[in-house]
């Protein structure tokens, strides 16, 4: 069984010491991805929740790779990620929603080897009780608790939330800080720890809802961003409460409004400035190491740097999607940012410019426009449309994203309202072919049109456009394409009531070596009393092509254009439609109130079985008349079934399902039979993919645990021999020590005889006698040799 | 893994156009269609060209009942011969071009000199109109005949007088031709579907070689080896292997109506795959002329003329064609040539010479000089060279800029005074994208909302636009009523505007008459 497709972004990823690995939380796995070629290295398994934080042990010699990990599941973990092994796993009973480690950013006292003091956490913690006690709402609680010596939660509670916000924590260590709807709490870590230490708080008070803060690494200033777009930053924060030891408790009473610009209600912060530029909240806040820039984006996709001291603006645009993490590395050239659409992007960090992209499968898209994800039988590929109009090739075996082709050539602004959208895709069975439709919506009326593009493999191995064709059907959308499974041959349908047939002309050699590709002509267009045509498919050997029409199933010649037969009737408009296998059977699917599954006898034109269930996707083998579909459990069968949905596998033949699994998040899910990867598995393979684009691969009949060794084509990770941080730049230093350097500043000419060399020379070259001593005198010995007996 | 993606900003892009799906034109069509073709008006109908072999390359057009020699230069007559007692139907330049024989109906052939066009000789012995008279291409003392008294015959010039006569053909014979090769050979076309190979030497009158062409012969010609002829009579251009005893080797069947005169011209050009390769060159009454590549066996241009085509010539520099039609006009064509191919050319003839001594002093270049300054830019990298390539900066457009800045309103006003309505439904459909368009229309004034106007009245009914303008025009007249009210230029404009709409329902209306009358055809035609 393999799956795949985690979402990269749910919290921010970490790098490793020597920043050459990325972690990356990946639902209940971490990922280790190596930053100089962008694929997975590793995985660290083992929590049974999802991970949602992330803390890495720094290490000055960049040697340890030692973090700390915290999940949903009310664990925290300590692992060694080169290797990668847990080494020890502390329960907390409560689900950890973010934690910080204060006491490994503080840098060490000297004599820290003999006293090594407890390592504290502090962790945001959903308390478990909240939830029964329906009065008190704030089920969120900042806690703390020893790693070192685990005994239990302690019991201080800094801060309840209504929900459990995520932790920020200066890059020096000092202090933390969480948001609180139009307030920010911040907290001094004590210089020495303890379960029941109570830290100092200071509260910072804004007019708009705060979305994310950011703590300076050296000085006592704190960035935070708000719904509107507000960038603001204060200095000097707790200047009185931090700094006066315990002294001036209320200071309220003591200042004046004109010491302090722009700070509200007294708050203990000497000014507060504010910058506006992001026209939509402010996602990510974050500061430089050297604390002289503020990152921050938002969703519309431009990363702002600005110089903190002039407010200076420099911008990285057109990433295309909603920013969320921008995390720093210890190699000052690197940086990562996380998007919204499940990437993350390794920078080059002065000039800003994207190097490298870790893909994940792009998220759903605008449920109604558009249709689902097009799977590639042959290669195990599938294709998803993006935002930013185009589609993302991920192979399901590498999980991993292979490419993105553009199909509409146009600016995406993620801020602005959906207005052209990649409607449909789909492959050929050899995944040779493709065809895409995008839909430009009109502006009250005015200007609609619809393209449906034909793609073709060129020599590298990626889709180009072979064909571009403009309102195909008029005006009317188009609602399905299908490829001919034997010849360069295809059909779109459209609402509009009418089908037309495409073919591609070979290409024409001329003259030896130009080609000449003639490209996607129209060979027919049929249509069948003005009904609206929703599906259609191609029989095995692409001599019938079945298209429904409304609710009923048309069969026709598609090289003549001639219909051949109509067969039955069913109650709502068909949706989908497929010839099982090489059968003589017709599988047809009904939405709408009255959902159908039906099988046809083509042989009879008639009905052969049906099943009143919601399908929300099949899938038919190539060879065999099997299929399966994935059904949509009603509401009161959720808990029978521990799922919504289920994926049922038939034989045309036999209406009693051959195997059933259950799943979960089958709304907006998919379903394909794929090629068993390694050619000697001569069976398929059946994929499901899920809602939130999370996917598994199994095999649909072996009856024992569905248990596929994973394939990894090329997991072995090329060790990468680039140099960063200091050593990028200036080149390898030679290694200093004063040892070594002693010795070697010294030319000892020790030949054969020293005895007769050792004083030959001037007297300042000779080296010292301590050396030469112990020389002279092993030379004086005799040698013997041993004897072996 | 993937790539890194690169950041990219895209301009809005007019429409594509649907190209065609064959090339237009292949290297060799644009090469013959690189003549440029100009009339010789006023005469009556044109039986004959023919081309001296010799530079200038003038050429002689036989016209009812006179000869007139051309300039291949100008294309201007420079002389006419006008001593023939009947039309004259076909005319012949001896090998140096000092002899010019011409045939007329009476039957009689003279021969004049070229140069003074006084007649030398009268040969007089056919009975019949001659059609044909022919100088061999090696022989500069005997001239063939032949007439429609079905005889040919060989004269010794000099003498007047037929050295040998052939009997044979059972029909007017009408053309023939001269061996290259070989000065004692010779064919004879005839309408009795034969082609006769003759030899001078053979006295029998015994030709040694026949070809039935299966219709009225035209034209015949010798293929430049020698080894070769073809053969024009009905709708068929043929070829024959005469070294393999007559072989028919292919028959070029593409005018519709007969073949009436034939010739040999050569590709004039130094480049490309076809160049220097011989091409047939047919003529027809249908009025097309056909090249046919009959290496390749093919035809590889074609082209049409309107009226029936008599006689096509070429010359042998390639740089002139002219064909005769039956309504007296020539269709004269000089081919335009690059100074670089003249100067090729007139090198080439040169190359006997001493050449210029090429200047092997370099100058060395100084400070005072701008040159100095630009020394070493225009250098080409060699092989190993590393190449450090600037950044290509993407151009943008004023309208794409103004988008970028999302300045919308200006960008559809800056669109609109470029003038190029593909750009400007590009930047429309852009703003519809954005939501922006009807926002940018209502906030118009006055001046550019005329410039708008102005625009659709142009484009609203062009097919291509009509979808996404028809809707907007309602728009905007909707919107911008009470403007347009105000306005005595807007007014105008919408009156044009008016007039285009109201022309194109009539189109329609028109259409869907003929579309009315077709359908029941095509219903039945598809039963």
């Amino acid at each position: 069984m393999i799956s795949g497709g985690q979402n990269y972004v749910s919290s921010a990823p970490v790098f490793s010491n020597d920043a050459k690995r990325l972690l990356v939380c990946t639902g209940s796995t971490v990922s280790v991805f190596s930053t100089a070629t962008g694929s997975r290295v590793s995985s660290l398994e083992g929590h049974s929740g999802p991970v949602t934080a992330l803390v890495v042990v720094p290490d000055s010699s960049t040697l340890l790779s030692f973090c700390w990990t915290a999940s949903v599941d009310g664990t925290i973990r300590h692992w060694d990620f080169s290797v990668p092994e847990c080494v020890k796993i502390i329960d907390l009973h409560f689900p950890v929603f973010s934690m910080v480690v204060p006491s490994l950013l503080s840098p060490r006292e000297e004599n820290d080897a003999k006293t090594r003091p407890d390592v504290f956490a502090y962790v945001s913690v959903q308390n478990p009780n909240a939830e029964a006690n329906c009065l008190s709402p704030r089920c969120g609680q900042i806690r703390k608790c020893n790693l070192t010596n685990f005994h239990a939660v302690s019991s201080l509670i800094l801060k309840e939330t209504e929900r459990p916000e995520s932790l920020t924590i200066s890059p020096s260590g000092k202090f933390l800080g969480i948001k609180d709807k139009r307030k920010l709490h911040i907290w001094k870590v004590p210089k020495v720890d303890s379960d029941s230490a109570v830290s100092k708080k200071i509260t910072l008070h804004h007019s708009k809802t705060i979305t994310v803060l950011a703590l300076h690494p050296m000085e006592r200033i704190v960035a935070a961003g708000d719904v509107t777009g507000r960038i603001l930053i204060w200095r000097g924060f707790g200047a009185q409460k931090f700094m006066h030891s315990g002294g001036l408790v209320n200071g309220r009473s003591t200042n004046d409004e004109e010491d302090k610009p722009g700070v509200r209600e007294n708050d203990d912060a000497e000014s507060c400035s504010t910058w506006h530029w992001h026209p939509s909240g402010v996602r990510l806040l974050s500061f430089s190491s050297d604390g002289a820039y503020l990152y921050s984006g938002g969703k519309e996709g431009v990363l702002v740097l600005w110089q903190l001291d002039t407010g200076k603006k420099n911008f990285l645009p057109r990433i295309g999607s909603p920013l969320l993490y921008f995390v720093d590395s210890p190699d000052p050239s690197l940086s990562s940012i996380s998007c919204a659409d499940n990437q993350i992007h390794i920078l080059k960090m002065p000039s800003m410019e994207i190097i490298r992209s870790i893909s994940g499968i792009k998220a759903n898209i605008c449920e109604g426009l558009c249709s689902r994800a097009a799977f590639d039988y042959t290669s195990g590929l599938v294709a998803v449309q993006t935002e930013n109009y185009g589609i993302q090739f991920y192979s399901l075996f590498a999980n991993r994203g292979l490419y993105e082709v553009q199909v509409c050539e146009r600016n995406h602004q993620p801020v602005d309202e959906v207005t052209v959208v990649v409607s449909l895709v789909e492959l050929s069975v050899d995944g040779s072919m493709m065809g895409t439709v995008e839909v430009k919506l009109p502006e009250d009326g005015v200007g609609g049109l619809v393209c449906l593009k034909f793609w073709d493999l060129d020599d590298n191995k990626r889709f180009s456009v072979s064909t571009l064709i403009y309102e195909p059907h008029r005006d009317a959308h188009i609602s399905a394409i299908a490829f001919n499974p034997t010849r360069r041959m295809a059909v779109s349908l459209s609402y509009g009531g009418d089908f037309k047939i495409w073919v591609c002309k070979e290409e024409i050699k001329q003259k030896g070596q130009m080609l000449q590709n003639s490209g996607w002509m129209c060979h027919a267009v049929g249509s069948y009393k003005n009904k609206a045509m929703r599906a259609a498919a191609f029989s095995a050997d692409g001599s019938v092509l079945a298209v429904a029409a409304d609710n009923v199933i048309t069969l026709w010649d598609p090289n003549n254009n001639v219909l051949v037969a109509v067969v039955g009737e069913t109650l709502m408009p068909i949706t989908s439609l497929g010839f099982a296998g090489k059968s003589y059977y017709l599988v047809s699917v009904c939405h709408g109130s009255k959902p159908q599954l039906s099988v046809w006898s083509m042989s009879r034109l008639a009905a052969f079985w049906s099943y009143k269930i919601q399908i929300e996707a099949v899938s038919f083998t190539i060879d065999f008349s099997y299929f399966a579909v994935l059904a949509l459990l009603p509401e009161s069968n959720e808990y029978a079934f521990k799922g919504d949905g289920i994926i049922l596998l038939f034989n045309v033949t036999n209406p009693t399902p051959m195997a059933s699994w259950s799943v979960t998040k089958a709304k907006g899910g998919g379903l394909a039979f794929l090629k068993g990867y390694p050619s000697e598995q001569l069976q398929s393979l059946l994929a499901y993919i899920n809602g939130d684009r999370e996917y598994v691969i199994f095999h649909p009949h072996s009856k024992e645990a569905f248990e596929l060794s994973r394939i990894r084509q090329d997991d072995h990770v090329l060790e990468e021999t680039g140099q960063f941080g200091y050593t990028s730049i200036y080149g390898e230093l030679p290694k200093f020590d004063p040892k070594r350097n002693l010795t070697s500043s010294i030319s000892s000419a020790a030949s054969e005889r020293p005895w007769e060399t050792i004083f030959s020379g001037s007297s300042h070259m000779l080296p010292p006698l301590t050396k030469l001593c112990s020389e002279f005198l092993e030379s004086l010995l005799e040698k013997k040799t041993p004897t072996v007996e | 893994m993937e790539e890194a993606r690169v950041q990219r900003s895209f301009p809005v892009k007019p429409k594509l156009k649907s190209k065609a799906r064959t090339p237009k034109q292949t290297a060799e069509s644009k090469y013959w269609s690189s003549f440029k073709t100009q009339q010789i008006p006023d005469l009556i109908s044109v039986p004959s060209l023919t081309f001296s072999p010799t530079a200038p390359h003038s050429f002689a057009a036989a016209h009812s009942a006179s000869l007139t020699l051309f300039s291949a230069q100008t294309l201007a007559p420079t002389a006419t011969i006008s001593s023939f007692s009947d039309a004259v139907s076909c005319a012949s330049f001896r090998s140096d071009a000092l002899l010019l024989a011409a045939s007329d109906l009476s039957g009689l052939v003279q021969v004049f000199d070229a140069k003074s066009r006084t007649p030398l000789r009268r040969l007089r012995s056919h009975t019949r109109p001659c059609r044909f008279v022919h100088f061999p291409r090696l022989d500069k003392l005997h001239l063939i005949s032949a007439a429609d008294d079905a005889l040919v015959k060989l004269w010794d010039v000099a003498e007047e007088t037929p050295v040998a006569e052939f009997l044979g053909h059972k029909d007017y014979v009408r053309c023939g031709d001269s061996s290259p090769v070989n000065s004692d050979v010779f064919i004879t076309g005839s309408y009795d579907h034969v082609v006769k190979l003759w030899d001078a030497r053979v006295g029998d009158s015994k030709s040694s070689l026949q070809l039935n062409h299966a219709a009225p012969v035209e034209d015949v010609v010798f293929l430049p080896a020698g080894g070769m002829v073809a053969t024009a009579g009905g709708n068929s251009v043929k070829l024959w292997d005469l070294i393999g005893g007559g072989k028919l080797v292919y028959s070029m069947e593409s005018h519709n109506k007969t073949v009436t005169s034939i010739c040999v011209g050569r590709v004039g050009r130094d480049f490309g795959e076809e160049s220097n390769q011989f091409r047939i060159m047919s003529v027809g009454l249908d009025g097309y002329l056909k090249v046919f590549d009959y290496g390749a066996l093919k035809v590889t241009h074609s082209m049409r003329f309107p009226a029936p085509l008599l006689s096509v010539g070429y010359s042998p520099d390639c740089s002139t064609r002219v064909i005769g039609t039956s309504n007296g006009v020539i269709y004269a064509s000089k081919r335009r040539v690059k100074e670089i191919e003249k100067e090729k050319v007139s090198e080439s003839s040169l190359f006997w010479r001493v050449a210029p001594l090429e200047h092997t002093e370099k100058k060395v270049l100084r400070p005072s000089h701008f040159r100095y300054f630009r020394r070493g830019q225009g250098e080409k990298p060699s092989e190993g060279d590393y190449l450090v390539m600037r950044p290509k900066r993407v151009k943008l457009a004023e309208h794409d800029k103004l988008l970028n800045k999302f300045r919308h309103g200006e960008a559809l006003v800056s669109v609109l005074e470029s003038k190029n309505p593909g750009n400007v439904l590009a930047v429309m459909e852009e703003l519809v994208a954005r939501r922006k368009l009807l926002k940018c229309v209502s906030n118009l004034d006055v001046e550019k909302l005329e410039l708008l106007l102005a625009f659709l009245h142009r484009y609203c009914t062009t097919p291509r636009y009509s979808r996404l303008l028809m809707g907007l025009t309602k728009k905007v007249l909707e919107m911008r009523a009470d403007d347009i009210r105000g306005s005595q230029a807007l007014k105008n404009h919408v009156r044009n505007l008016k007039r285009s709409v109201e022309e194109e329902i009539r189109v329609q209306m028109s259409l869907q008459e003929i579309q009315g009358i077709i359908s029941p055809l095509l219903k039945i035609a598809g039963r």
